[in-house]
């Protein structure tokens, strides 16, 4: 993570569109040449503002973005040499294939035989060869989109960005294109800036996600310890599944706290240096709890009502009554003697306190 | 954060001012153009139905010091000395008919009075004294020799209406065209009277006009609804080809198709031949459907029906099969599911169509005047009428106006439920 | 049963709506000087039909100095309301644009007015400052007619378009004339033509103001078709009244045309514009 440029830098950087309220709040981040980095956000977060930023099309209203280590405040779009891909291809409907892809070179004067060499590499790159005089009305979704992508790429931009390009396709295809993205960011090397709402995009394409919500960004980081080490609530449940207890802090010993759900009292790993009193949001995930565990196995373990049973192929989804919270959902593996068991019984539930993360409570930050 | 804030402002309003500035620069030469060449008209026309200066031009000086008389008594010798002189240099310039037409519209018999005096105030010379050369330097202050001419002229000159009738008359800005248009007149006493019913003629044109226009677009919905859902149920290529149908008489030349009608519906014409042929008339019992009120109904039926059918078919086709496949499914007749769940989906298009029709039916003039003959004509024939022959522009320019404010509040209404940035053509 | 009357009942409308102006075709073939089918015509004998009628028009220098009128006027009035009102429509389109619905009312209204209203005050105003009986105070009537049909149906168009791809150009290195030229201006082309078409039709029609403010030399095609039906009746104009109507399916067929090549891959542009 560190020796390498720093390839664009947001520097606190804000935005309103009506002068009073900020949709980008005193934004931080930077990204690496030759990442993927990937914005992720409900829709309204401020992701793609800050992309709409980071092309040009939106002047920050305060802060400063850099690219390459300048400031690119008064720099034009056309003059940022980024490649875009938007989120309905943007292609020009009256050109064809060949023509959109030579767009960008002609712009740039260079010479016709330099335009159609070029032109076919990138098509071969999005695996689309010979579709030059093909317009893009007479091409599949799943082909657009490729044709976006090589015409975002065509003239060798360094940094590219992507405004949920697979929103319009389907599941399968959407997967396909993940894999092909992620295939041409290699082989390429290029930066990629990557907007999406998608967690499972994000987390299958990036090297590191930047979680937003509300204007601001929660945490930074590789997907797996975003998915493990999530440091907000608000990120512990928008990156896979995640119960959620609420408490106050009885005492603390080193990282491990121990809180009282009001029912219950667990025992957490502390994330953020939390004392006596004050109120912690508890954080376990569904698939970390046993059902049944043998007695003593876990330093948490509790009586809990099942409500509810959903038999999900692969896993078996449990709702459970326990500590406070009627809506404590455990993961089951289908497995050989997975037990038995039934709506209404008295279940018990273990897990170890380093899968249960006590987090500062979202509204304490809001305050702040 | 304020301080983030204001300063979010100020950026803001830098560029979204230079794009707004942007546009309105774009469409800047339009609003001018359309200003100079229509708006400023528009009011020209406006301004000469309250405009009157005819009078008020001719005879400044007698109105300046009429408007300090008490209208009790007779006016003063220094109004009659006035009046004399301005009656006789209007004789010369000419304009003395048109001065003593204004005021005989408020008092009969002044027009006579009038010219008469301009002959024989000629034949008098400048000043009525002269002949008493011992008065002339001087005269005394209770001399009244202007007076005693004028009288000498008319007796008219000597009734207190007269001089009224010539200040009411003298007002530069008048409502006396609107009252005309509406068929009301002023007494000279500035009463306010509607016309003897006999003699009221623009308030039943206008009745009539708002009913052929009501009457019409009742007609147009009638035969536009039901092909209108015909073309929105239709398949693609099918309705393409129906709407073609509709587009023709569209983007026909309106005197195209008004002659179309003259020639099938006068007595030699299509019609009545092909009704004699067959027998269903005597050769001499032809049918009179054109150069009356039917003519005027048919043919501008026939030229706003398109302006019904296509509002009412882009409407229809945003309403989806489903609703009324839901509909009879739960057990109701085909005309209850159309009352209930159709017809109400289709209102707008309805509202859309009617009002674009009304609109265009109550300011229309070539269809009625070639196909209208004497009963056929509507308010926008008078206003022609009084543009090119009568000449009584101010009329004409206040019935014009009565017309632009049906319309205006029309638009209004139009604009409220449509939209007209939503409206579109063919 | 009701579906049948349905049909029936609408292919009656549509023989209403299209045979009087098919009627005239045939007729303006009439040897004879009658408006109605002789029964020579009828009964197809060859004398019976001829072109006299194209031939008197073709030859008569009233007609001819008519159609040079219309095509002048309503070329000039068409450039006019063309650019202007294709201007506005950019503007109007712009998101930016404050006060867009007031503007929008006042470019609309020479739509909505009675044409006999404008035609009176245009008459007032035009003749006090000299243009009256002038080509060039025609053109500025026509025009100002025109205007509306240009700004609506661009407007249509653009309204269609999907900024994005003014965007996508930018980001792809254009400038924004460039940009404009390469793919804004291609796309909503056929709405502008469709525009013009409009513009060009209603002037090519109009005749109210043509009867007010225009002179002996300012006699449009129209013009003399209204003189033709009020004063001498004669079966000439059915001449001229079937070449109008083939103009018309002309015009006609070029919108449709143009319609169908509208703003490419939106389909919410094609919507807008056959709306």
């Amino acid at each position: 993570m560190s020796g390498k440029t720093v390839h664009v830098e947001f520097e606190g950087v804000n935005k309103s569109y009506d002068g009073r309220k900020l949709v980008v709040r005193d934004l931080n981040l930077r990204v690496e040449e030759g990442e993927f980095l990937t914005l992720l956000g409900p829709s309204g977060s401020g992701k793609t503002t800050c992309l709409m930023m980071l092309a040009g099309f939106e002047d920050p209203t305060g802060g400063v973005i850099r690219i390459f280590g300048d400031s690119v405040g008064k720099v034009p779009p056309r003059r940022r040499n980024i490649g875009m891909v938007f989120q309905n291809y943007a292609l020009f409907p009256h050109l064809s294939v060949g023509e959109n892809l030579a767009y960008p070179l002609e712009v740039r004067r260079i010479e016709r035989a330099g335009v159609v060499e070029r032109v076919r590499r990138a098509l071969r790159l999005v695996r689309l060869e010979g579709f030059e005089g093909r317009r893009p009305g007479e091409l599949s979704g799943g082909q657009q989109q490729r044709v976006a992508i090589a015409r975002a790429l065509v003239f060798e931009p360094r940094l590219v960005l992507m405004d949920e390009p697979l929103g319009a396709l389907d599941r399968r295809l959407r997967e396909e294109m993940q894999y092909e993205i992620r295939r041409i960011q290699r082989t390429l090397g290029v930066t990629v800036v990557y907007v999406t709402h998608d967690q499972q995009e994000a987390m299958a394409m990036s090297d590191r996600v930047a979680v937003f919500n509300r204007g601001r960004i929660e945490q930074v980081a590789p997907p797996e310890v975003l998915y493990e080490e999530p440091e907000r609530g608000f990120v512990a449940t928008f990156i896979g599944d995640n119960n959620l207890l609420f408490g106050r802090v009885l005492g603390v010993e080193r990282d491990i706290c121990e809180a009282d759900t009001g029912t219950d009292v667990v025992k957490a790993f502390l994330v953020a240096p939390r004392g006596v009193g004050d109120r912690v949001t508890l954080a376990i995930r569904p698939e970390r709890v046993a059902l049944d565990p043998e007695p003593g196995r876990y330093s948490n373990e509790f009586e809990a009502q099942v409500d509810d049973i959903a038999f999900l192929g692969d896993h078996l989804r449990v709702r459970l009554t326990v500590c406070g919270s009627t809506d404590f959902v455990i993961k089951i593996a289908n497995t050989v003697g997975h037990g038995a068991v039934l709506e209404d019984d008295r279940v018990r539930i273990g897990f170890t306190p380093l899968d249960c993360r006590a987090l500062v409570p979202d509204e304490e930050r809001e305050e702040g | 954060m304020p301080g983030v804030i204001a300063e979010a402002g100020r950026s803001r309003l830098s560029s979204s001012f230079l794009r707004s500035l942007k546009a309105w620069l774009l469409v800047l030469p339009l609003l001018a153009f359309i200003g100079v060449t229509f708006i400023v008209p528009l009011g020209s026309m406006l301004t000469r139905s309250v405009h009157a200066p005819v009078v008020a031009d001719a005879l400044p000086e007698t109105l300046a010091l009429l408007r300090s008389w008490d209208a009790a008594g007779l006016p003063g010798e220094a109004v009659y000395a006035a009046a004399a002189r301005e009656i006789r240099t209007a004789r010369e310039t000419r304009t003395l008919g048109q001065v003593a037409t204004r005021i005989n519209r408020l008092k009969s018999g002044l027009r006579g009075v009038l010219s008469r005096t301009a002959r024989q105030l000629r034949s008098i010379g400048p000043r009525p004294g002269d002949h008493e050369p011992e008065r002339a330097g001087q005269p005394p202050d209770d001399a009244t020799p202007w007076r005693d001419t004028l009288l000498g002229i008319d007796d008219a000159w000597g009734e207190a209406d007269t001089w009224l009738a010539i200040r009411r008359a003298g007002e530069r800005f008048t409502a006396r065209h609107y009252l005309n248009a509406l068929d009301l007149t002023q007494s000279v006493d500035g009463g306010v009277v509607a016309q003897p019913p006999e003699l009221r003629i623009y308030l039943p044109l206008l009745g009539r006009t708002l009913l052929v226009s009501l009457a019409i677009t009742v007609l147009c919905l009638v035969l536009g609804y039901p092909v209108a859902y015909l073309i929105a149920q239709a398949p693609p290529k099918r309705a393409n080809l129906l709407l073609l149908l509709v587009l023709v008489p569209f983007w026909t030349s309106l005197l195209v198709r008004t002659t179309s009608w003259i020639v099938l519906l006068q007595s030699q014409g299509v019609v009545n031949d092909l009704l004699v042929a067959a027998g269903l008339l005597g050769d001499e019992d032809r049918l009179a459907m054109i150069y009356n009120m039917t003519g005027t109904m048919v043919a501008m039926t026939h030229v706003l029906l398109p302006f019904m059918v296509l509002p009412l078919y882009s409407v229809m086709r945003t309403i989806p099969p489903h609703y009324m496949r839901a509909a009879t499914s739960l057990g109701g007749t085909f005309f209850q599911a159309f009352r209930r769940v159709y017809w109400p989906q289709t209102l707008p298009g309805v509202g859309a169509g009617s009002l674009l029709v009304f609109i265009l039916a109550i300011g229309y003039y070539i269809t009625p005047a070639l196909v209208g003959g004497r009963t056929g004509q509507l308010i926008s024939n008078m206003i022609a009428y009084h543009m090119q022959q009568s000449l009584n522009w101010g009329l004409a320019a206040a019935l014009g106006g009565l017309l632009l404010v049906c319309v205006v509040a029309l638009y209004l209404v139009f604009d409220r439920l449509v939209g007209v940035d939503r409206m579109r053509l063919g | 049963m009701g579906r049948l009357l349905h049909v029936a009942f609408c292919a009656a409308v549509f023989v209403f709506l299209v045979a009087p102006i098919l009627v005239i075709v045939p007729l303006s073939f009439n040897a004879e000087p009658y408006f109605t089918f002789t029964d020579g015509m009828l009964r197809l004998d060859a004398d019976a039909w001829s072109l006299r009628w194209y031939e008197a028009v073709a030859g008569d220098g009233e007609w001819r100095r008519a159609l040079v009128n219309s095509l002048v006027i309503g070329v000039s009035a068409t450039v006019l309301a063309t650019v202007l009102g294709v201007l506005a429509a950019l503007g109007l389109a712009s998101p930016a644009m404050p006060g867009r619905a007031v503007v929008m009312s006042v470019v609309i209204s020479p739509m909505v007015t009675p044409v006999i209203v404008a035609a009176a005050g245009m008459f007032f105003f035009y003749s006090s400052i000299g243009l009256a009986q002038t080509h060039l105070g025609l053109i500025l009537a026509h025009a100002a007619l025109g205007t509306p049909f240009v700004v609506i149906t661009v407007t249509a168009t653009l309204a269609g378009f999907n900024h994005d791809l003014t965007r996508a150009a930018a980001s792809l290195g254009a400038g924004p004339w460039y940009a404009f030229r390469s793919v804004q201006l291609p796309l909503v082309l056929p709405g502008i033509v469709s525009g013009a078409l409009f513009a060009f039709a209603t002037s090519f029609d109009e005749v109210v103001t043509v009867l007010f403010m225009g002179g002996v030399e300012q006699r449009t095609v129209p013009r003399e078709m209204w003189a033709g039906v009020r004063e001498q009746i004669s079966p000439a104009i059915l001449a001229v009244a079937t070449f109008l109507i083939a103009f018309a399916l002309l015009l006609m067929g070029l919108v449709q045309w143009l319609r169908g090549r509208g703003s490419g891959s939106e389909p919410a542009a094609r919507d807008a514009a056959t709306a």
